[in-house]
């Protein structure tokens, strides 16, 4: 293998697949470098077994999950099935701050949380990139909506990201493939919400699931499973989408099963000359250089591999001068807001699995302030679904009688769980632990975060809200909570290496690339400033379609 | 290991109705030196012994007995749910706690799982006055129904019954036949329908992944 490229991307991702497929496309010579094994697309293990073939039926075992996987087993998509996609916490460890909590939920093999995300597609708008200025917290954005439209357009149709337009202000409509239907509750509840409240929209979520063919792959088999890996193609991942074309350039390099120890720095030049890498299956170090690089480890491993990458020039970190990397991290505090059972609709079912919910995007504080002791705002998602055997768990009843209710379609029950914007702050940060070191004697990170007053006050306003709607649509309302999960429970943990134009308050330019380091890009979730309430792998692939566009253009103009 | 133990306590001249007798009497915490002598030669393995096999056994066909489709006994269930409490599945990693509490000999290390069910065996055995596994069908039927009924009361939920029930339902409708056979199973429905009418024949379906989860 060469061991100079024109680009190096780190991590296999959601935005290093981006990068790499848009850097190779350009002609740029790249190498892609992946931590964790291989996973060929179509070669999923467990994708088409039954509970039945498997040794604890899908559920794994509670003993190993104790022994191996503490943190990750806590994760709603880690099974038996999936497990292989989350990393193993007892050889991956990590520290938190006294007192606190932090659910670091994680995949290292190729693709990355590609395999396992949820999908969620949603632009931001100006309410969002507008919000750090407007009302002080964090610090504003070096860029607005309609540096980012264009991009979020390229974007969605190489997704394929199915949705209904809504002309809903604070969530821009898209590039959308055919929607998926609501469900005959959900139709309902939709109508009801519309009616009592017009600034407030039920809508099906927004999914990078296919409904239409797209090249080289199906649309959508209603299977729901899709974290186990789909041969089909039919969601967005690195391996289904990404990889194919940046591979069909001829100008890729994958390499896995390394891991990016440090970005090595020129003290000279003051640019990037190139990575060291820790080759896991050999125990060896190489090095590679490159003309550029690309840090999309995710937002918290690529602030690690700064965090790692100290010198002289660069004693607190690697493009650190500010002294801001590794603050204002942030994740949405998210609950489960309301569960309702809903009458009406006994005698009516749904067939296949639709792999995507609702969305009713946030209404709080846009164009007046009226959100009850917060600023900023939240949104819903969640869904109508029936009931099966599962619920016997709960159900008093042994014998004939209760294998005769089992055997039934159970009640309608809504859902609707919350994110509500996580504010940044400067004391949720990320630093390297002084004692603990992961197997392969590299620091591990230290992660101190607490969800603040304002989360927890939209949590409080989200849960009266979501009782509301639910009652006006007919519901029996059975519980809700206003309390957030720990820190990491969203899987939308993003910061500590934030935009911004100001090189004494952020890490980053506008075009995702470190003030002090001019051939250094970060366009994962490293990169956000803020971090609004929608699920953000859109935005960051948006933000690395355009990165990488500007980079391409800066190194054939000899600027890098 | 607990064939061996069989074998052994067979040539001490004990049948199985005794060994269950000998578990009946720990049970009910009458400390015994064979029953303590059949712990010690089971290691403490965590690996079920007769006379758990036998209520798990009854248990399971008492929660899901054959019908038109057949039940828990077809479908292995009570392989499962062994399996499962010595894994700690659903919870039952840690033991009983309060007037569930196992008992167990000084010093030995705890039964993964187990526990539960041995706690369910010793209400049972305690409310028939006697070895529970013995009873005919329908007597069995009728305690279990009340201690059912008595620990899906409000705020009995620390009942280790609930567990027990979790673990036989769940080995059922994740088994073929419970799975696909009682209920519907479709891996790859191809398509989605969001409104289609229930006829009185519909069955639910196990391959419905939110509602296994949320349901």
């Amino acid at each position: 293998m060469s061991a100079t490229f024109d680009a190096i991307v780190v991590g296999s991702g959601i935005t290093g697949g981006w990068a790499a497929k848009e850097l190779t496309q350009a002609g740029l010579k790249v190498l892609l470098v992946e931590r964790g094994p291989d996973e060929p697309h179509g070669q999923y293990p467990t994708e088409m077994k039954a509970p039945w073939e498997m040794p604890f039926r899908g559920m794994g075992d509670a003993q190993e999950y104790l022994k191996s996987y503490p943190v990750q087993s806590g994760n709603r998509h880690f099974n038996e099935f999936t497990q292989h996609h989350f990393v193993r916490d007892d050889i991956n460890p990590y520290t938190v701050g006294e007192g606190q909590a932090f659910n670091w939920w994680r995949g290292y093999q190729l693709g990355g949380r590609s395999l396992t995300w949820g999908r969620q597609c949603y632009r931001w708008s100006d309410y969002d990139f507008g919000a750090n200025k407007a009302d002080g917290h964090g610090s504003d954005w070096p860029i607005r909506y309609a540096d980012l439209a264009p991009w979020y357009d390229k974007v969605e149709e190489f997704v394929g990201v199915s949705g209904s337009a809504e002309g809903l202000a604070a969530l821009p409509d898209g590039r959308f493939q055919p929607p998926m239907a609501l469900n005959v509750v959900e139709q309902h509840v939709r109508g009801v919400i519309g009616q009592q409240w017009p600034d407030r929209c039920l809508t099906v979520g927004r999914t990078a699931n296919l409904t239409q063919e797209k090249e080289g792959r199906a649309k959508c088999q209603y299977r729901s499973i899709c974290a186990r890996g789909c041969s089909y193609g039919a969601y967005f991942s690195t391996q289904s989408s990404t990889l194919p074309a940046a591979q069909a350039t001829g100008n890729l390099t994958l390499v896995t099963d390394s891991i990016v120890d440090q970005v090595e720095v020129d003290p000279v030049t003051r640019k990037a000359t190139g990575v060291l890498i820790l080759n896991t299956a050999t125990g060896k170090h190489m090095r590679a250089t490159a003309r550029m690089i690309f840090l999309n480890a995710s937002a918290f491993n690529s602030v690690h591999i700064l965090l790692r990458s100290r010198s002289e020039l660069f004693p607190k970190g690697l493009a650190n001068t500010s002294g801001v990397l590794g603050t204002h991290i942030m994740d949405h505090a998210s609950t489960l807001s309301g569960m309702a059972l809903m009458h009406g609709f006994e005698d009516r079912t749904t067939y296949g699995n639709r792999p995507t919910g609702i969305v009713i995007p946030r209404f709080r504080n846009l164009d007046k302030t009226d959100g009850r002791g917060f600023t900023r705002g939240y949104s819903y998602q969640g869904g109508a679904l029936q009931s099966t055997w599962t619920q016997g768990k709960r159900m008093p009843g042994i014998g004939a009688e209760m294998k005769d209710t089992l055997h039934k379609v159970g009640p309608w029950k809504m859902v609707l769980v919350t994110y509500a914007e996580s504010l940044p702050r400067a004391s949720n940060r990320l630093t390297l632990d002084p004692v603990r070191t992961d197997a392969h004697g590299m620091a591990a990170l230290h992660i101190a975060f607490d969800h603040g007053a304002n989360e927890r006050a939209a949590l409080a306003d989200a849960k009266t809200e979501a009782k509301a709607m639910l009652e006006a649509a007919g519901g029996t309302y059975l519980f809700g909570f206003d309390q957030p999960g720990a820190g990491g429970s969203s899987i939308h943990e993003m910061g500590g290496a934030r935009m911004g134009n100001d090189p004494s308050t952020s890490v980053l330019d506008k075009w995702n690339r470190a003030h002090d380091v001019p051939n250094l890009f970060v366009t994962d979730g490293a990169a956000m400033a803020s971090s609004a309430c929608q699920n953000p792998s859109l935005t960051y692939m948006a933000l690395t379609a355009r990165a990488c566009d500007a980079a391409v253009t800066m190194l054939k103009d000899g600027r890098l | 290991m607990a064939q061996h133990s069989e074998q052994a306590l067979g040539e001490r001249g004990l049948d199985r109705r005794q060994l269950i007798g000998a578990g009946l009497l720990l049970a009910l915490g009458v400390g015994t030196p064979i029953a303590l002598w059949r712990r010690h030669a089971e290691g403490e393995s965590g690996s079920a012994d007769a006379g758990q096999r036998a209520l798990a056994e009854r248990l399971s066909d008492l929660v899901v007995p054959a019908t038109d489709t057949p039940g828990a006994l077809a479908a292995r269930v009570p392989d499962w749910l062994l399996l499962a409490l010595s894994h700690g599945q659903a919870g039952t990693g840690t033991q009983p706690a309060g007037p569930f509490a196992t008992v167990r000999a000084v010093g030995a290390a705890a039964p993964m799982g187990l526990g539960w069910l041995d706690a369910v065996g010793r209400q049972l055995n305690a409310m028939a006055r006697g070895d529970f596994v013995s009873l005919p069908a329908k007597a069995q039927h009728d305690l279990l129904a009340a201690l059912d009924a008595e620990a899906f009361k409000p705020g009995n939920d620390a009942h280790p019954w609930h567990k027990i029930k979790e673990l036989i339902l769940t080995g059922y409708y994740t088994s073929e036949i419970g799975g696909s056979q009682e209920l519907r199973y479709e891996l790859v429905p191809g398509r989605w329908e969001p409104d289609i009418p229930i006829g009185p024949q519909t069955r639910a379906f196990s391959s419905d992944w939110t509602a296994v989860d949320f349901g």
